[in-house]
């Protein structure tokens, strides 16, 4: 392990050359900058195959009885889609990308505790996401992103093969979390008390344990599945004694609190972009910040809200309803402290702010969506329609990617030195808005009036809002390759940002962009917390770190 | 025995100070989260195990309780020897932890070597595939198996450590990854009660 890895203080200021070398430098890097952009740049990858795999759905479903694809390959087709969209795409970006890149530098930090452990996580992203494609060759998984058995029993080889990918990726994310927990616990600079650490900082010091704790618990039903399907071993195949439920227990005890891995992050996101662009202080930082903890504690305590049609003991339905309802409630608690933060700010809306306001209304109304399904009754009714579809998908696109969006606009000037266009950006935030409300609020009509989910072919008097939300669909596709051209085109062409293109509070601004190798010269001390906008920078000791500042990347 | 004893005030012992915290609190969270694995499968055991058929299942095999209670007392002295060689090196005293540390890589291989031939015994009486013992073998071969494996690992990892010491990694003053190594041997332990009672005595 490096020295740059080493708390502050003494030694701490002892610092290392950078590796040189493109292998070093930027392939087997333990610098948990170049991690962070190889996770964004992996994600990215797999957000396009993913996002073309969604496509293909839509083209299946504009007509009636299908006829683009056979059924059993779109069974393929949109359980492959969902793994991706969860495994390879949210959960990496939001983590092990902006994660990575960001909060070492919010501490003051130089750099994750264990930074080895860090390239060993990134490591196994890549080949889990190879194999969860290459599972095509061999048939794909095709009982949906869930797998539920007894169907996925029947899969086909690549269920095995979808097994030990996400297996894989969840390795990974165990790994990211310890390490980002420690980090968070033990490497703060000096004076950065937990009352002071950016919000970002907090949403990922609640994310680490989830991510730690609930992806161990799919693990082991991901071993449970591979077992059984691999040596006939019965956990789950009823007539051999196994349990269907179990799976979903075991499955859902993961997947509801990676629900909040996949949103926690984004409410840090957010929670940086509003106070910056609005010129204010945010509003309610502590209510923010341990609201983050509640929802993460009662995360754990609702996954079987996605049973109540399976079967499940009736008297256990009431509990988890209510606990389930309750979550509602710090999650109201940030979005009116953000709404707060607004209120009679003098707002700039640049591209990572239109991204972030349009985060609030569209997970705002994904939220709502949840509250009703939460309910039993009206969950008896909905569950399995396209209702659950348009509200899963208004809380992880209009949610999450939003979110992830408008951390790329917000952050990529310090990842690259480069401003991207605002031109551009605000053409694909319009279109994605667009896009995304005209894709997804149709589904939410079509699944009331009792369209099922999952189907190849389907009751032709919903063709017509079907055709609405695939003709929106390609709008919001436009939008997100809008917004990857933006990003290939000002890695080049873009203007200089300096080291602070948004006179942000936060640690990470006050220092070169791209920042050096080791992150700063000598770690600085905090003194009040990051956002007080009329008073001076809470930080000593970052006198020197502008001095000679490193070509913006791609500078020649 | 070369430098256990040699102290010296050099970047790496700086360094060494600086990082200790970091392990162990790494080390502590990687074992939070092997016990989410270890109970998860624990769940689906009980959970099988209440699903209405009666445990064991009819013509299932019968685990031998005495050969696993040998087996326990092997692994729990095991624990014990551990406990003396990490003391021993508290004290200072090389050799003796050396010899504790073999007696219980020793220990650990016979309680490796005892699941060995109680599973070879579970197997033949079966008459079947591994597979064929039902929810029976989906539990219990998976979570002792998987027990078994993290004993296989610390002995690994203990005779790693004796080596270390031997090469002169550790000083008398400086010896966290022994403690963690000790940790981690303690945590197996306690894993063997908990699937002792659930599957030998309930």
């Amino acid at each position: 392990m490096a020295v740059a890895a080493v708390h502050a203080g003494g030694i701490a200021d002892h610092i290392h050359p950078e590796p040189q070398g493109f292998v070093r430098k930027y392939l087997f890097s333990i610098d948990h900058k170049i991690i962070g952009i190889q996770y964004l740049i992996t994600a990215g990858v797999f957000l396009v195959l993913g996002g073309l795999l969604a496509e293909l759905i839509r083209v299946q479903l504009m007509n009636a009885n299908g006829g683009f694809m056979t059924p059993d390959t779109y069974n393929e087709v949109y359980s492959v889609h969902g793994s991706t969209m969860v495994w390879l795409v949210i959960i990496p970006m939001l983590t092990g990308g902006f994660g990575n890149f960001v909060f070492p530098l919010q501490i003051g930090a130089r750099d994750v505790a264990f930074p080895w452990l860090n390239m060993l996580s990134f490591w196994l992203f890549p080949p889990a996401g190879l194999m969860l494609y290459g599972s095509f060759l061999m048939g794909a998984p095709a009982a949906g992103w869930t797998e539920y058995p007894p169907m996925s029993l029947q899969g086909q080889a690549g269920t095995s093969m979808w097994c030990a990918a996400i297996f894989l990726v969840g390795v990974s994310s165990t790994l990211t979390g310890i390490n980002f927990l420690v980090t968070l616990l033990k490497m703060r600079a000096p004076g950065m008390t937990y009352t002071r650490m950016p919000l970002f900082c907090w949403a990922q010091f609640v994310t680490a344990p989830l991510l730690m704790i609930a992806t161990t618990a799919l693990g082991a039903a991901l071993a449970a599945l591979f077992i059984e399907r691999q040596f006939g071993v019965p956990f789950f195949d009823p007539t051999k004694g196994g349990s269907p439920l179990l799976w979903q227990h075991m499955f859902w005890f993961y997947s509801h609190p990676a629900v909040y891995i996949m949103i926690l992050p984004v409410f840090g996101i957010v929670s940086e972009v509003f106070p910056t662009f609005a010129r204010k202080p945010i509003f309610g930082y502590k209510m923010i910040a341990f609201s983050s903890c509640s929802i993460a504690i009662l995360g754990f305590m609702v996954w079987a809200h996605h049973m109540f049609t399976s079967g499940m003991a009736p008297f256990l339905q009431l509990p988890f309803m209510v606990l389930t309802m309750l979550i509602a409630i710090p999650t109201g608690i940030k979005i009116f402290s953000w709404v707060a933060t607004l209120w009679g700010g003098k707002i700039h809306f640049s591209t990572a702010m239109l991204f972030a306001i349009g985060f609030i209304a569209t997970f705002t109304l994904g939220g709502i969506t949840g509250v009703f399904l939460a309910a039993v009754p009206f969950d008896l009714h909905a569950h399995g329609t396209y209702f659950i579809v348009a509200h899963l998908h208004y809380v992880l696109v209009g949610g999450s990617l939003m979110g992830i969006f408008s951390g790329i606009y917000f952050w990529y000037p310090k990842m690259t030195g480069r401003l991207m266009s605002e031109k551009l950006g605000k053409w694909s935030f319009w279109l994605f808005f667009i896009g995304f409300n005209g894709t997804f609020l149709p589904m939410h009509n079509m699944g009331l009036l009792g369209m099922p989910r999952r189907v190849a072919e389907y009751d032709p008097q919903f063709q017509t809002l079907n055709r609405i939300a695939s003709s929106f669909s390609f709008v919001m596709t436009i939008a997100i390759l809008l917004t990857i051209i933006n990003v290939l085109y000002s890695i080049k062409k873009g203007k200089r940002a300096g080291h602070n293109p948004w006179n942000a509070r936060t640690l990470e601004w006050q220092i070169p962009s791209p920042p050096h190798y080791y992150n700063f010269k000598h770690i600085p001390s905090v003194f009040a917390n990051p956002y007080d906008f009329n008073e001076p920078l809470p930080y000593r000791g970052l006198e020197e770190e502008l001095t000679d500042s490193p070509a913006p990347m791609g500078a020649h | 025995m070369s430098t256990p004893l040699t102290h010296g005030h050099d970047e790496a012992d700086q360094l060494y100070i600086e990082t200790r915290e970091l392990r162990v609190q790494g080390f502590l969270l990687f074992m939070v989260s092997d016990l989410v694995l270890f109970s998860s499968f624990i769940f689906a055991y009980l959970y099988l195990r209440n699903s209405g058929q009666g445990w064991p299942p009819a013509g299932g095999p019968h685990v031998d309780i005495w050969l696993a209670a040998m087996n326990s007392v092997v692994l729990f002295g095991s624990g014990a020897t551990m406990h003396f060689a990490l003391e021993n090196w508290k004290h200072r005293n090389f050799i003796k932890f050396a010899n504790w540390m073999m007696a219980t890589i020793v220990l650990g291989c016979l309680f490796l070597g005892g699941q060995g031939v109680e599973y070879v015994s579970l197997y033949t009486k079966d008459h079947a595939s591994w597979a064929g013992s039902g929810i029976f073998g989906a539990s219990f071969f998976t979570l002792t198996g998987m027990h078994g494996f993290h004993v296989f690992v610390g002995v690994i990892y203990l005779i790693t450590l004796l080596l270390q010491a031997t090469a002169g990694k550790y000083t008398f003053s400086r010896y966290t990854g022994l403690t963690l190594g000790t940790l981690y041997w303690h945590f197996v332990d306690v894993i063997w009660v908990v699937l002792f009672s659930i599957f030998y005595l309930l």
